[in-house]
């Protein structure tokens, strides 16, 4: 029998206070970065046009923008996608997203037209051309938001039935994390907002939830057992007990999110480093957030009945105020 | 459960699945040398999305632009209709025509190559009236009240450039030119100051610009002028002082007369003796004298009040008037017309024809219609996606496979014949349930593969740790499934409320997303639970020397 980590007994909870330190840098860094320049939503969200073009010969980038720049569309992003014959034009500006409004095919018409005129008409194929007109962004950017924060409500609303509002809680603040340090990671590493990234993020609060939930369930079966031990020392235990399965479970989720961001292409990409990061963050939110924000809670609102008094009601008063780390020593 | 039972229950819906799965010939509407056609075609009964076989999707809005449309849902629900009969009538398999919220009409072309002619076909208000042209010389008495109008106005025109962007050649372009020309200095050229301005306003602004043509009602103005002479028309002075119950269309067509290309501008009485309301068929023709025509057929009403209102006009000319241009050059009525009639296109192919019949035949479009989003796809982008997803699958798979044989051994083993069976089980769901698979879809299928070992992981783990405790194999496995189950219902069920908000509130690809998401978590729960328990019951009652060890 193969076995990793078999019978750990860690001190996991012990270091909450430095990964605490390391997850806030993080995501004040992101948030910071988020305050200095806005996140580069796609052009589902924004309004815009983009044109993926396939030309027969490789084309001069700088006779694209002049041609654009002759009619009218200034400032558009022009990109290598892949081969050099290859580009992504992409008109995001708020004056070309204005003129959209009256029809959103307006600009792909012109950009077409244009570059028709000047490459041949035969020289290049639109392969993929997506416009959208400024009201449409708008109810997707609050049709994502809403998904979000509903889930979260849906999400508390089961988890309390099934364990109890106290690991609910701590379970949706420990995926909230998650939801800061993603849109953080993808700040930092300039990944586009586009509604497949979104579906992504929602996947990683799931996977995250996931495993919040199987290391929750661990800590709700050894509560009833009724150990003499400390909450402190149930989560840490849980954790312990619970990590062959996690260490497992994320690598196979891992080589599928690699065999993704690797051979899925282009447009799946940004996906994958979205999910490749969720397994990372979602791991850590379960052991690092989770689990003391659970001890935060019980200290706060101790339960009164139940089969086992919860261990903060065995800590002596006078600990409530420090951090949980130290209340077990 | 009994063993038995359990074994024909996943022989069942392996069978149940293949069946699912299995290549059919079905009857759908398939191009064949460029002509869209029916014909039976064998494929796997899986759908793709426009993102994996290519093609167009839309939005529509009621255009406001001209005039406020009171109750939009209604206005949305008649042009649903409309819409709906034009693209059954332009023949694309398997089209998408709904509603999404109030006011918004979703169309979804699989397979569409020629995105600028769907997008004509959907937009095209198609509205037709039968018009007289005018025989009072309205705009002749006119004309003085609207050169003293316009003597003291000055208008920084924009006439076109002598590229000659001679507006029918593309109709997205022109619509882009002439929707509101306050816009124009996004998109033409900046050299502002030509000819046509230095001629705006001065005494005889307006009559300098139109000539009479040949028949009463008929002006030409050179092209070069037509922008300018477009915008005059649209000044509020201008039109109240403009003949009353006239109206002034322009012609669709252009003429070349002494080396200078001129459009004809048209007069007509305002009320048509007639509108497309009554026609029931229109066909693309081609006319030896006339080129390319619509030939068009009304019902009886239409045909008796066609009738009695030309029989009243013998000798006028009649304006065909479709979408406010005036089609050809309006011909003169030597006798009573009855059901019958034609509109010629001027110098348009054929297939502008056949576009202009087929709108004709579904009706006009009760309120004009803008495009609020499109996305085109080309097909072989979506092969390639394809590719790229199933090259993905299979590495996920392999590397999951190496990772589960290598810790699990012989219970690895299990878990990866149940991973085939997961795989099996939701593809036969997704085609099952008609889902279209979407490029994200097949992400999160990929993605699946590496999470839905995730329950038979717990299983095992807990398995080993009754192991440990020093229970018998039987008891061990009894013990593991049964303790690891809350912790995966809790978690599937969490992720699937997930997958079902998703849904909810996505559109498109992230549905298919979700779609794919929920037929996972399904069939990864029936495999890893019902599945590899029955394999180790079949194990466990085959080999004696199986109780008392587990590879695991």
């Amino acid at each position: 029998m193969l076995r990793i980590l078999h019978d750990t007994n860690y001190d996991f909870i012990r270091w909450w206070k430095v990964m605490a330190g390391i997850t806030v840098a993080f995501i004040l860094l992101g948030l910071g970065s988020l305050a200095i320049k806005p996140p580069n939503y796609s052009i589902e969200f924004t309004g815009g046009t983009l044109m993926q073009l396939e030309f027969t010969q490789p084309p001069d980038v700088g006779e694209i923008r002049s041609a654009l720049d002759d009619a009218g569309i200034h400032g558009a992003e022009i990109q290598q996608f892949g081969s050099n014959r290859d580009f992504t034009v992409r008109a995001q500006n708020p004056s070309q997203v204005a003129a959209q409004a009256k029809g959103a095919e307006n600009i792909a018409v012109t950009i077409e037209a244009v570059l028709k005129k000047k490459f041949g008409e035969n020289s290049f194929k639109a392969g993929r051309t997506e416009a959208v007109g400024p009201r449409v962004g708008q109810e997707l950017k609050r049709g994502a938001i809403v998904a979000i924060l509903l889930s979260f409500l849906i999400t508390l609303v089961y988890l309390s039935i099934r364990f109890e509002w106290r690991f609910a809680t701590a379970a949706v603040i420990a995926t909230s994390h998650d939801v800061f340090t993603t849109i953080a990671f993808l700040k930092l590493m300039h990944l586009e907002i586009s509604l497949t990234v979104v579906a992504g993020l929602l996947t990683v609060l799931g996977y995250s939830l996931n495993d919040t939930i199987i290391i929750f369930d661990r800590v709700r079966e050894n509560l009833r057992k009724g150990r003499k031990e400390t909450l402190y020392e149930t989560l840490n235990r849980s954790i312990n007990e619970t990590l062959p399965r996690s260490v497992l479970t994320h690598a196979t989720a891992f080589a599928a999110t690699l065999a993704l961001l690797f051979f899925a292409g282009e447009v799946i990409r940004p996906f994958a480093w979205v999910m490749a990061f969720g397994i990372v963050t979602g791991t850590f939110s379960s052991i690092y957030v989770a689990a003391p924000v659970l001890i935060w809670i019980e200290r706060k609102w101790p339960r009164k009945t139940g089969a086992r008094q919860s261990s903060s009601t065995a800590t002596p008063t006078s600990r409530t105020r420090r951090s949980p780390a130290t209340a077990t020593r | 459960m009994n063993l038995k039972w359990r074994v024909s229950i996943i022989l069942g819906l392996i069978a149940a699945s293949v069946w699912a799965l299995f290549p059919r010939t079905v009857v759908e509407r398939v191009k064949r040398n460029g002509e869209f056609v029916y014909d039976t075609v064998r494929r796997v009964p899986l759908k793709r999305g426009l993102d994996l076989q290519g093609g167009m999707h839309l939005a529509l809005e009621v255009d406001e632009s001209k005039g406020a449309v009171p109750d939009k849902s209604k206005a949305i629900d008649n042009a649903l209709k409309v819409v709906r009969n034009r693209i059954d009538e332009f023949g694309v398999s398997e089209p998408v025509v709904q509603k999404a919220g109030n006011d918004r009409i979703i169309v979804e072309l699989p397979g569409i190559d020629d995105p600028r002619r769907a997008q004509d076909v959907v937009q095209k208000s198609a509205f037709l009236e039968f018009q007289i042209t005018d025989k009072t010389q309205a705009l002749e008495k006119a004309l003085p009240r609207l050169d003293a109008l316009l003597k003291n106005t000055k208008v920084a025109a924009n006439a076109p450039t002598t590229g000659g962007k001679k507006d029918t050649t593309n109709a997205g372009l022109q619509s882009l030119f002439t929707a509101d020309t306050s816009k124009k200095a996004d998109t033409s050229r900046t050299d502002t100051t030509n000819a046509a301005a230095g001629t705006a306003g001065g005494p005889g602004a307006f009559s300098k610009l139109v000539r009479p043509g040949q028949m009463p009602g008929e002006y030409y103005v050179a092209q070069s002028d037509v922008e300018l002479v477009t915008q005059y028309l649209s000044m509020p002075d201008v039109q109240a002082a403009l003949p009353p119950a006239k109206v002034i269309r322009w012609s669709s067509d252009t003429l070349s007369y002494g080396g200078t290309i001129y459009r004809p501008l048209y007069v007509l009485d305002a009320k048509p003796i007639i509108t497309g309301e009554f026609l029931t068929d229109a066909k693309p023709n081609t006319s030896p004298t006339e080129g390319n025509i619509v030939q068009f057929t009304m019902n009886n009403e239409g045909a008796r009040r066609f009738r009695t209102e030309t029989s009243r006009h013998i000798k006028d000319y009649m304006a065909i008037v479709l979408d406010q241009r005036v089609m050809g050059r309006p011909p003169i009525i030597q006798s009573a017309i009855g059901a019958n009639g034609q509109i010629t296109m001027g110098g348009k192919d054929l297939q502008a024809a056949q576009d202009l019949a087929l709108v004709l035949r579904a009706g006009s479009l009760p309120v004009p219609l803008k495009i609020a989003d499109v996305t085109q796809i080309g097909a072989s982008l979506g092969k390639d996606s394809i590719h790229k997803g199933i090259t993905a699958g299979i590495i996920a798979v392999a590397l999951v496979v190496v990772i589960m044989l290598g810790y699990y051994r012989f219970s690895g083993a299990l878990a990866v014949a149940a991973l085939a069976l997961y795989l099996l089980y939701t593809l036969a769901a997704l085609a099952w349930f008609s889902a279209v698979l979407t490029l994200p879809g097949l992400a999160g299928f990929v993605l699946s593969i590496g999470i839905a070992v995730d329950a038979n992981v717990l299983i095992f783990e807990r398995i080993r740790e009754e192991l440990a405790h020093g229970k018998t194999v039987r008891t061990a496995i009894d013990e593991g499934f049964r303790h690891a189950m809350s912790a995966i219902v809790d978690s599937n069920v969490s992720t699937a409320l997930t997958a079902a908000v998703l849904y909810q509130y996505g559109t498109g690809p992230v549905r298919g997303f979700a779609v794919t998401l929920l037929a996972g978590i399904a069939a990864s729960m029936i495999s890893a639970i019902f599945v590899v328990r029955t394999f180790y019951m079949l194990w466990l009652n085959r080999s004696r020397e199986a109780q008392q060890a587990l590879s695991i």
